[in-house]
Formats: structure tokens, C-alpha cells, sequence
């Protein structure tokens, strides 16, 4: 397991290598050197790891991911947040992130998880819009008020 | 002493006072709970940094960075599960006092011990720092080139288990770093056609995807839905037995000193210093065999040890530009948010600012001994009743909210999603992630270094080994190379005996 991917991941860091010296190869004079040699370089040594993982022959197990589904669901959760964050605004999706999240990894005392999400997300709203004034996503639902106003 | 004295002048105003205070109480709760790290918290807090006053913004990191060491060591007293990696150590001895009954003394102990240990490394940096300093002032371009090449190669030799490792880490931070204009010749370089890509990728998007997202995706994998109850939080006072205390001095001078020598070298850490001065400790007992099973010399030892790492660890950051340790890394993250570069010459451009951080981790050395006492572990051993679930999104929007005052872009949350999946395979594939954020600190200063002493050589490249320092420091750096792949030979060639004489 330990030998294949680090075996994948030589190969991975050699396409990038080779990818960045090819690119860097349109470009004029110095600029185009330094990233050329820095491309050729790192292929170099992702074909190092590679061939000291293939040379080692090690049957170790190196586990990738410790629960698969739990991480897949808060990558998922974590993507539909960042996404939602322009559409929906800040707060909304971040109180939407706030309940979704916990739920999703099996988290089951609904009236917890709502206090904590309306308290965490106040908090934020004092420290990051009223106190320090930093500007984020316009919230939908205030747009939507307006526009029916 | 006129550098300190204007300094220390400027600290002790209301701004940088209430930013170490509360960075400091910030600082030993993230450290209380498991799962979260100084840098992690620094990551998520430099963003919020751009409008701040530079002693405001380096204050807090100070703050963070020394109470947070502190913190961790409740966890590991109480519950035998280390705060930060820094705090492992702490746990051989921490808990079995914790289970004899003498949890309030063991706490106790660790503040003080983290106090005296932050106290001694700062003041290291204060009479070291500005020494290193003055030799730079004979650097040109050829000297820059091989300080970032130095700062690199050594910390991608260090830091992790696989020396080519590290190495690949730094040359894709490199190479991140050349995305952009080229600021000598006004070429884009990698960027796709892409206007928002004509900048280069953000310095901080990316450290805080590295940083913090894996281990958001850590906690969520753990999936701790319950957090701990109050008898496991409980704590009973311990009265110290006389001349208990004075006996702690011997191990706070050793282990100050294992610290602050652990903290010069780059890429070793916190964790390493509090082993060794605990192993000191044990070495130099006359009842070693007590270790282990509730010594507060244990305790004192790892926890002096840990802190003394701390400021040490600035002082290759601040006068060389070379991070001892990744919480340094982020410091020269933060002199750069200020318009700074960090290296040598910073001590030279803006005297106040350094000697003003200098006294920054001084003062929240000190803060330990005021703000970590019992009341306040009570409180923040409180935290750890909070189910970890709800710390995943938690965590999540403070790192969006970060990310994207910084340009006010949404692209920029993909990329830190896409830095963060990248920061945790590569750390599950023992790639590590310090150097890739050297690389893209440093980087751009090698490479302007290195063209510049062409250019004023003319092309002749023999120009960056011939001038004795940058060729003294292209000797460290093949040293340190090749340091790794001679004692590799020397393992294998030892094995070979070994099986010759079987």
C-alpha cells in the first residue's frame, strides 16, 4: 500500500514537473529559466520517490483515509457551503453550514446544534460586520425583502 | 539598548497591551482543545491582520503562539491527550499526577514551567537576534540567494520522516510562488489566461487551507459527538511540599537552554525540545525510575522545554529570513501582510517593529504566569465539554470569513478548499507542508537575488560561489543535503555487517 502510493505519487509530482518546465519553455528569457530548472527539478526528485518506493518493496499499510464516509460527507458539506456562500450570503449558509454539518456526521440533538449555530453565528456577525467592519457576502433573503419592499 | 527601549515604548500602549492579553486567553483555550494548534489558530487570525497595526497583528501571534504552548498541556494532564504535539511529552508524567489526585499541582507546574521556559527563549532571541543581524549587513544579492536556498534545503531535510520528501515540498512552493507577473521582466507566468491568477495565488489563501482545513477533516473523521463530561474535568487542590518548588530551578536552566538550542536549528520543534529536556531531566534524576509515574519534574522538564522552543525558533526567522519551525513561517507570513520582506535586512528597515516583537513574546511569557493560573484552566478545561462535531463547521467559517475579507473574492474559498484536500493527502502521504509555504515565502527572493547577481556579474554565474560567505553557505547547504543520504549509507552499510555476520 505504502509502495504504491508513493509510487503514485512520484508519478504525480513528475507529470508537474514536466508540465511546468514544458510551459515555462513559451517564456522569454530568465523568466522562463528559473521555472524550467524548478520543473526539471521536481521531476527529478518525484521520480526519486518513486524509485526508492519500487526499489524498497515494502508491504507496509499506510492507511489514507480513517473514515471514508464521514470525510466524504464533510468535503461534500464543505463544497455545497462554499459554493452557497455568494447565492445564499454569508450568514445564511453559515447557519445552514452550522446545522448541516454536525447532522450529516451523525450528530443527532437538533436543539443543541441549532443554540450553538445561532449563538456561534451572532458572535460572528458582532465581531466581523459590526466590530471590525469587514465586508461579506450580501445575505438573499435581506435582498429579497428589499426587492418585495 | 536604545533598540529595546523605543521598542518596548511602543508595545506598552493600549493596542499591541490588549491584543497580547487577549491573544494570550486566546491562545490557551485552542491549546486546551485537542484538535486544534497554535498554527492553525495563526493561520485562521493573519487575514483578519491586513487592516491592523503591525505591532497589533505580531502581538497577537505572540499571544497565540505562547499560551496556546500552555494550553495544550491541560488536555494532557487531565486526560492524558496532548493539547498540540508539543504537549506528548507533558502526558508521561501529567497524568499519572492528575490520577494520584495532584491535578491542580501538575497544572500549576506546567504554567510556571511554560512561563519560565517562553521568558528564557525570549530573552535568547533579544541578545542573539540582533548579533545574527549585524553580520547580514555584509549580504548581497549572491548571499540573499543562498539564505533562501539554505533556509529551504533545511527544512525540507528536517521537518518530516523522508528528507526527498521535503525537498519536493519546497520546490512546489517555489514554483507555486512563480505564478504571476514576473516583477523583473512583466511576463505571467501560469496563469492560464486567468486575470484574478495575475497576482499569484495568495500567500495566506493557501496557508490557511494547508493548515487549517486538514485538520477540520481530521475532527470530522474522529466524529466526537458527545465531548467530556464534568467529573472528567474535575480538579483537586494539591498543596506543594516544602523546597518542592526551589527544586524545579535545576530542570527550568536545563531545559531553557535544550529549548532555545532546539529552537535555533530549523525545522525542529516543540515536540522534539520537550522530549529532549525530559529525557535530560530523567538522566540527571537521582530517582529516574519515578519518571512516569507522577514526577513534577517531568511535568516541568517537558513543558519548560517546549516553551523555550518558542521564541528561539524567531531568531533564524527574523535575522535570516529562515523559519525555525512553521509557527515562524507564519510570522514572516505576517511581516509580509505588512509590506515587509522578511530576511536580514528587516532589522535594518524597521528596528522598532522587530525589537517591538522581541519584547511582544517577552510580555506574553509573562502573561502565562498572570492569566494561566487555576481559575483560568478551570475555565478553559470547561471547553472540552463541547462535542468536536460542532467544531468542524465552526472552524470552516472562521476560515472562510478569513479568506475572503482578504480580496473579497469567492475564488479565493476554492482555492483554499483545494490547498486544504491537497494539504491533507499530502500530509497522510508524509509529504510535508512546511516547506511548501517556505518556498513560496522564499522564492520569490531567490529568485531575484539570483538574477540580480547575474546581472551584475554579467552572466558569469562563478560569481555566486566565489565571495566568501555565499560560498561558506553553499558549503552548509550541500552539508545539509547530503547530511541525510550519509547516514542513509551508513544505516545500510551497518545492516549489511549485520547480516554478514548472521
Amino acid at each position: 500500500m505504502e509502495t504504491r502510493q508513493d509510487i503514485v505519487l512520484g508519478l504525480i509530482f513528475i507529470s508537474l514537473g514536466l508540465a511546468t518546465a514544458w510551459m515555462a519553455t513559451g517564456y522569454t528569457g530568465a523568466s522562463g529559466a528559473y521555472p524550467i530548472v524548478l520543473g526539471l527539478f521536481l521531476t527529478l526528485l518525484g521520480g526519486t520517490v518513486a524509485v526508492k518506493a519500487a526499489r524498497s518493496g515494502s508491504t507496509q499499510t499506510r492507511v489514507l483515509v480513517n473514515a471514508p464516509v464521514k470525510l466524504i460527507t464533510a468535503v461534500a458539506i464543505s463544497t455545497i457551503y462554499v459554493a452557497a456562500v455568494v447565492p445564499l450570503g454569508f450568514y445564511t449558509a453559515s447557519f445552514l453550514l452550522m446545522l448541516a454539518m454536525p447532522l450529516g456526521l451523525g450528530f443527532r440533538r437538533g436543539v443543541y446544534a441549532l443554540v450553538m449555530a445561532a449563538g456561534f453565528v451572532a458572535v460572528v456577525y458582532l465581531v466581523f460586520t459590526v466590530l471590525l467592519e469587514k465586508p461579506l457576502p450580501r445575505e438573499a433573503v435581506l435582498s429579497l425583502l428589499g426587492a418585495g419592499g | 539598548m536604545e533598540f529595546y527601549t523605543n521598542a518596548l515604548a511602543e508595545v506598552l500602549t493600549f493596542g499591541p497591551l490588549m491584543a497580547m492579553i487577549g491573544a494570550t486567553l486566546v491562545g490557551v483555550f485552542i491549546g486546551a482543545l485537542p484538535g486544534l494548534n497554535p498554527v492553525m489558530a495563526i493561520a485562521l487570525l493573519l487575514p483578519l491582520t491586513y487592516s491592523m497595526d503591525a505591532l497589533v497583528a505580531l502581538g497577537m501571534v505572540a499571544g497565540i503562539y505562547n499560551g496556546s504552548m500552555y494550553g495544550g498541556a491541560i488536555p494532557a494532564i487531565l486526560l492524558r491527550i496532548p493539547g498540540t504535539p508539543a504537549s506528548i511529552a507533558t502526558t508521561f508524567d501529567g497524568f499519572p499526577m492528575a490520577d494520584k489526585g495532584e491535578a491542580s499541582k501538575a497544572l500549576k507546574i506546567a504554567c510556571w514551567s511554560s512561563a519560565v521556559g517562553g521568558i528564557a527563549s525570549a530573552v535568547a532571541l533579544m541578545t542573539v537576534g540582533p548579533l545574527l543581524a549585524r553580520v547580514t549587513l555584509f549580504f548581497g544579492p549572491a548571499e540573499y540567494f543562498w539564505i533562501a536556498v539554505f533556509g529551504m534545503a533545511s527544512v525540507g531535510v528536517m521537518v518530516g520522516s523522508d528528507p526527498v520528501k521535503g525537498i519536493m515540498a519546497a520546490v512546489l512552493g517555489l514554483l507555486i510562488g512563480t505564478i504571476g507577473i514576473d516583477n523583473l521582466s512583466g511576463q505571467a507566468r501560469f496563469t492560464f489566461d486567468q486575470t484574478w491568477l495575475l497576482g499569484g495565488l495568495d500567500l495566506i489563501v493557501v496557508l490557511v487551507g494547508l493548515y487549517a482545513l486538514p485538520p477540520v477533516l481530521q475532527l470530522a473523521e474522529k466524529c466526537d459527538l458527545r465531548g467530556l463530561s464534568a467529573a472528567q474535568l474535575k480538579l483537586t487542590n494539591a498543596p506543594f511540599r516544602r523546597g518542592e518548588l526551589r527544586g524545579l530551578l535545576p530542570t527550568w536552566l536545563r531545559s531553557s537552554g535544550i529549548g532555545i538550542g532546539v529552537g535555533i536549528l530549523p525545522g525542529a520543534g516543540g515536540n522534539i525540545a520537550a522530549f529532549l529536556s525530559y529525557n535530560a531531566a530523567r538522566n540527571a534524576s537521582d530517582d529516574p525510575d519515578s519518571f512516569g509515574k507522577g514526577n513534577p519534574q517531568g511535568v516541568a522538564a517537558a513543558e519548560c522545554g517546549n516553551n523555550a522552543d518558542n521564541a528561539a525558533s524567531m531568531i533564524p526567522a527574523l535575522s535570516l529570513g529562515i523559519p525555525g519551525n512553521v509557527v515562524a513561517a507564519l510570522v514572516l507570513s505576517a511581516l509580509t501582510i505588512h509590506g515587509l520582506q522578511p530576511g536580514p535586512q528587516l532589522f535594518h528597515q524597521n528596528p522598532i517593529l522587530v525589537g517591538g516583537f522581541m519584547m511582544e513574546m517577552l510580555i506574553t511569557s509573562l502573561l502565562i504566569f498572570a492569566l494561566g493560573g487555576a481559575l483560568a484552566t478551570r475555565v478553559f478545561a470547561q471547553f472540552q465539554r463541547l462535542p468536536g462535531v460542532l467544531l468542524v463547521p465552526s472552524i470552516l467559517i472562521l476560515m472562510c470569513v478569513g479568506v475572503y475579507v482578504i480580496n473579497g473574492r469567492p475564488v479565493d474559498l476554492w482555492v483554499m478548499l483545494a490547498a486544504g484536500l491537497a494539504g491533507y493527502f499530502l500530509e497522510k502521504v508524509n509529504v510535508p507542508l512546511a516547506p511548501i509555504i517556505l518556498g513560496m515565502i522564499l522564492g520569490p527572493m531567490a529568485e531575484q537575488s539570483v538574477r540580480r547577481a547575474l546581472l551584475i556579474s554579467r552572466g558569469d554565474a562563478t560569481e555566486l560561489l566565489t565571495r566568501p560567505i555565499s560560498a561558506a553557505l553553499a558549503i552548509m547547504t550541500v552539508l545539509v543535503i547530503a547530511w541525510p543520504i550519509v547516514k542513509a549509507l551508513q544505516r545500510r552499510n551497518r545492516a549489511r555487517s549485520i547480516d554478514h555476520v548472521g
